[in-house]
């Protein structure tokens, strides 16, 4: 309930900030390579600019939903003018929230057949 | 080649960063320059020009979205803590806020009036291109002699540049046939008039061509305000049949509620309806001039283009007709705009008291400014705490700029009330200038103005102090709240700002110094007669009654009704004349010549003021008779024709020879009319104005309709007003009675507006002179616990209290000489600007700025004086404990 309170605010999330928060669920990442993941996911139906982007960085890193990395790739690897950003466990809730909300939507539209009749078409 | 362009495409993306607050930029542009670059070149890689298209459609639309949001959000930020921060200090928020209030609400208040009669287009399609033409003889004293039917005939044939050029004039006439019989304020104009002013009926029609042709039936179109006034607004109006003058008139039209010019009229009705102007010997004089001319330039006409054409044809006029245009009349024709000419009175007075606002803003500005590095310095800790947490310079200065801005802001609003508060005296004070005071009001305009003063404002008083703040933050957090290190800069920025202040606050102070002074001497100013315990009113005789042309039944009406009100208990002399002293605006001039010497040319013949009196005329208003006798009973229709000159025209004519007994003729020797007497001089058309040629004859020998009846009493003159007016009721019910006030108040009135000019700038300079007052001493006083240590050192090595005083005395008095030595070039520059508005005061008033100069001075030394006082009292072993 207290978790439902924290998260509720900052729900519904914006299409791009759900997917920069579900861009860094399955590790850390640089600015760069949420920006490819987001056009990856997306089938390049969403691409992020960098205006946009770190625009929404910044809310997240402010609200609490993402920091900065401390860890960083192996040197050979690195390049010292990124920076790696991670999913806070506040900001994780957030983004499991927004696809619980997301879920119950779908739910609805699936019991009005409207899910399946995309399916089917 | 890729390179380069890609090069290029960075370095785009990289000024486009600017566009983010500084923060952001501190924060995010190195990395968002990697991600574009890395994105950029992907691009080109894979997706080629069209892709590249695509990346800066993006990154143009991802950077015009975020970076207003991110300047929102910072503003949202500062404007929070600075809410907090004035909060906190409330004394200060109230002080610089009130201060800013008074700067801006009277430049608010000031500019409303200049954007609703100079700037404000008039409400009429194409306002701009209506144009106003007069013909001003120079030589004769004349701006404007008006305009005679044939005049207007030849410059409506001959000019090239004006579309339908119009005649106007104003006269009043009785209006029968709807409730009471009523005097009606009539403008008589061209059936095109209001085609000019591109305005349509509110009801039925305006006038046609056929309505101006001789013997057409009458018509007449009402004003909006009367016809809602005193016709209830009737629907049903059009059509109507009333009579005016004893002639039945049709109402065809009510105009819509525009404001009207140059006179508020109730009804308009066209040239051929007017007795006066259609009267045939009027139509073909070509100098009865009493009509004004508006028109309408051509479409691509410029006003200089129409100005040489109108010069032209008035040069072509006076060649023509010498004996209408004498050459020392130095006669021009002259072409203005409409709204020039609408706000051409007010222009000077008006930019007057907003550049008078504007310095009152101005030192508002130092002042807060001043409060606010004061304030400054006990929040340097603060500053510095913030810049070693990570605050850069930029983001300080934003931050105090954002306080002063909303104080300002805030300032601002407040200074509304106050402008919306003092509109209304405003309004009345304009109204003495110009007829467009109805469109003066607090609009959109007026608040845009406002906004942008004050943020201007706010930038000015912010940015002073905050370009004086510390740059090192080690400095301020080990030099603890005293402020005494580094602080010289500081110290010095607000000796300068006091300084400015009292320059300018003496500037103010002689503009309003020498108005007061003008208006001293305008008070004090013979004018030749004695306004005392003198009741007068107009008294306008119906034309179509008192319709003889020997004038006998006017003089009945005059004789008997001076007879009556002369047989009144506490009446002492009574009269008739055509014009009161200091009641008309210009006067009316009649060519004449002198018996017996060489007739000149109708074109150099002389000319002099004409006036009409009954015999008791200077008797009454106590115009002193310096030789020969006044006019007496004598002087009738059938006796020998009598004059009076008064002393200015027997010096200029006569010089030394005797006029008494010489004969004048206004009409080309026909009728000779003796000298009888030589009056005093009166300055009859403005206190200001240097007494001109005066002739005066017997009201029996000349007749008139058009009166004023002067009354000189015993007692309070208006307790008469009620009898008099009784006595000429009782003569003919039907004659109404207008203009009901004392001479006293003629003369007052003749001085309002001087006086009120003089009182707004007095508030002004008064105002700027309180500020300066009050930042002298915030600063003294400031000055004086900076020095604490350093007067209890001086005591302790045997400085005395008294020369501790004297030592921060001078130090005050001296900031305040040496803004007074500025100030006084500044006033010897408002003196030359406003020569035009003074009158009896030299290029150099010297009384006017010794006063200044020992006002200020005794602001100043009062300002200083508390806290000289509190240096004297300081105890030694205290102050060198002071921390």
């Amino acid at each position: 309930m207290s978790k439902d309170r924290a998260t509720q605010p900052f729900l519904p999330l914006t299409p791009a900030m759900f997917y920069v928060l579900l861009a860094l669920a399955d590790g850390d990442k640089h600015g760069y390579a949420v920006m490819k993941e987001v056009s990856l996911r997306t089938a390049g139906r969403t691409r992020l600019s960098a205006g946009t982007l770190y625009g929404i960085i910044k809310r997240l890193l402010t609200e609490g939903l993402i920091e900065e990395s401390r860890r960083r790739p192996a040197a050979e690897n690195d390049d010292e003018r990124r920076r790696y950003y991670h999913l806070t466990p506040f900001g994780r809730q957030v983004a499991t929230a927004e696809a619980e909300r997301m879920d119950e939507v779908l739910a609805v539209a699936r019991v009005k057949k409207l899910l399946g009749h995309l399916e089917t078409a | 080649m890729t390179r380069k362009k890609g090069s290029f495409s960075d370095q785009m993306f990289r000024a486009l960063m600017r566009l983010f607050p500084f923060e952001f930029r501190g924060e995010f542009q190195g990395e968002m320059e990697g991600v574009f670059r890395e994105q950029r070149t992907d691009v080109e890689r894979h997706e080629g020009v069209r892709g590249m298209a695509h990346l800066w459609w993006m990154t143009l639309t991802g950077i015009f979205r975020t970076a207003p949001r991110e300047h929102i959000e910072m503003f949202r930020q500062d404007g929070g803590y600075a809410l907090r921060m004035m909060a906190k200090q409330p004394g200060f928020t109230a002080i610089a806020l009130l201060t800013l209030a008074l700067g801006i609400g009277s430049n608010t208040a000031i500019f409303s009036v200049i954007y609703g009669v100079l700037l404000r287009p008039l409400p009429y399609r194409d306002g701009q291109n209506v144009v106003v033409l007069t013909q001003p003889m120079p030589g004769l004293g004349s701006d404007d002699i008006g305009f005679s039917v044939k005049e207007i005939e030849d410059y409506r044939a001959q000019n090239h540049s004006l579309d339908s050029l119009v005649e106007y004039h104003n006269m009043s006439f009785m209006l029968v046939g709807h409730g009471e019989p009523q005097r009606v304020a009539t403008g008589v104009v061209s059936p095109e008039f209001f085609e000019i002013l591109g305005i349509k009926p509110k009801l039925g029609r305006f006038f046609l061509p056929e309505d101006d042709k001789p013997g057409a039936p009458n018509v007449l179109v009402l004003s909006y305000g009367y016809w809602a006034r005193q016709m209830g607004s009737d629907t049903n109006i059009i059509g109507k049949v009333l009579s005016m003058n004893g002639r039945a008139i049709t109402v065809v039209g009510v105009m819509p509620p525009i404001p009207q010019y140059p006179d508020q009229n109730d009804v308009y009705m066209p040239t051929s309806a007017c007795p006066f102007r259609s009267n045939p010997d009027f139509v073909k004089n070509r100098d009865a001039r009493m009509m004004n001319v508006f028109a309408r330039l051509k479409p691509g006409i410029r006003l200089e283009k129409a100005q040489a054409d109108l010069s032209v044809v008035a040069s072509r006029l006076a060649t023509a007709h010498p004996e209408s245009y004498p050459p020392q009349a130095k006669f021009t024709a002259h072409v203005e705009r409409l709204q020039t000419e609408l706000g051409r009175q007010a222009r000077t007075t008006l930019l007057l008291l907003l550049a008078a606002a504007g310095m009152v803003l101005l030192i508002a500005c130092a002042n807060v400014a001043n409060l606010t590095l004061s304030r400054l310095l006990r929040r340097d800790r603060e500053m510095a705490v913030r810049a070693a947490l990570g605050a850069g310079p930029a983001r300080l200065l934003r931050q105090l700029l954002t306080e002063s801005t909303l104080l300002a802001l805030g300032g601002g609003a407040l200074g509304l009330i106050f402008a919306a508060l003092g509109l209304d005296v405003l309004v009345r004070f304009a109204a003495r200038f110009t007829p467009r005071t109805g469109e003066i009001r607090l609009d959109g305009i007026v608040l845009a103005f406002t906004a942008i003063v004050a943020v201007g404002t706010g930038i000015i008083f912010g940015t002073l102090p905050a370009m004086s703040r510390r740059r090192d933050p080690a400095d301020a957090l080990q030099g603890g709240s005293k402020g005494t290190v580094g602080g010289g800069r500081r110290n010095r920025l607000r000796s300068l700002l006091v300084v400015s202040q009292v320059a300018i606050s003496f500037t103010l102070l002689a503009g309003a110094g020498l108005m007061i002074h003008s208006v001293y001497n305008l008070q004090h100013v013979d004018a030749g007669f004695r306004p005392d315990h003198v009741l007068t009113m107009l008294l306008e005789l119906d034309w179509s009654r008192y319709n003889d042309p020997s004038g006998a039944k006017s003089r009945a009406f005059f004789d008997s009704l001076l007879t009556r009100v002369g047989a009144m208990p506490g009446v002492v002399e009574d009269s008739v004349a055509m014009h009161v002293p200091l009641n008309e605006s210009g006067p009316m001039s009649r060519m004449f010549q002198i018996e017996g010497r060489p007739v000149p040319t109708p074109a150099d013949r002389p000319r002099a003021n004409w006036h009409n009196a009954s015999p008791n005329y200077f008797r009454t208003i106590g115009i002193p008779l310096l030789r020969g006798r006044y006019f007496t009973d004598a002087d009738g229709p059938e006796a020998a024709p009598a004059a009076i000159v008064n002393q200015t025209m027997a010096r200029h004519y006569w010089g030394e020879k005797d006029p008494l007994g010489q004969r004048v003729s206004f009409d080309n020797g026909d009728h000779w009319a003796a000298i009888v007497g030589i009056v005093g001089d009166t300055r009859d058309y403005g206190l200001e104005r240097p007494p001109g040629d005066d002739i005066y004859r017997p009201y029996a020998q000349v007749s008139f309709r058009m009166a004023r009846l002067l009354v000189r009493t015993v007692g309070d003159p208006m307790q008469l007003a009620k009898q008099v007016t009784s006595a000429v009721y009782e003569i003919d019910p039907q004659q109404p009675v207008a203009e009901v006030r004392t001479l006293e108040q003629i003369r007052t009135n003749s001085m309002t507006a001087s006086k009120l000019t003089a009182l707004l700038l007095a508030l002004f300079a008064g105002l700027a002179l309180a500020i300066t007052g009050a930042g002298l001493a915030g600063v003294m006083a400031l000055s004086v616990s900076q020095r604490t240590q350093e007067i209890g050192i001086r005591m302790a090595l045997g400085a005395t209290p008294r020369s501790i005083f004297r030592m921060v005395l001078t130090q005050g008095l001296g900031m305040v000489a040496l803004g007074a030595g500025i100030g006084a070039a500044g006033a010897y520059g408002v003196s030359k600007l406003m020569s035009a508005l003074l009158f009896g005061v030299g290029e150099v008033d010297w009384i006017t700025f010794a006063g200044v100069i020992v006002l200020l001075l005794g602001i100043a030394a009062m300002s200083c004086f508390l806290p000289a006082r509190r240096a004297a009292n300081v105890a030694p072993m205290v102050a060198l404990r002071w921390e």
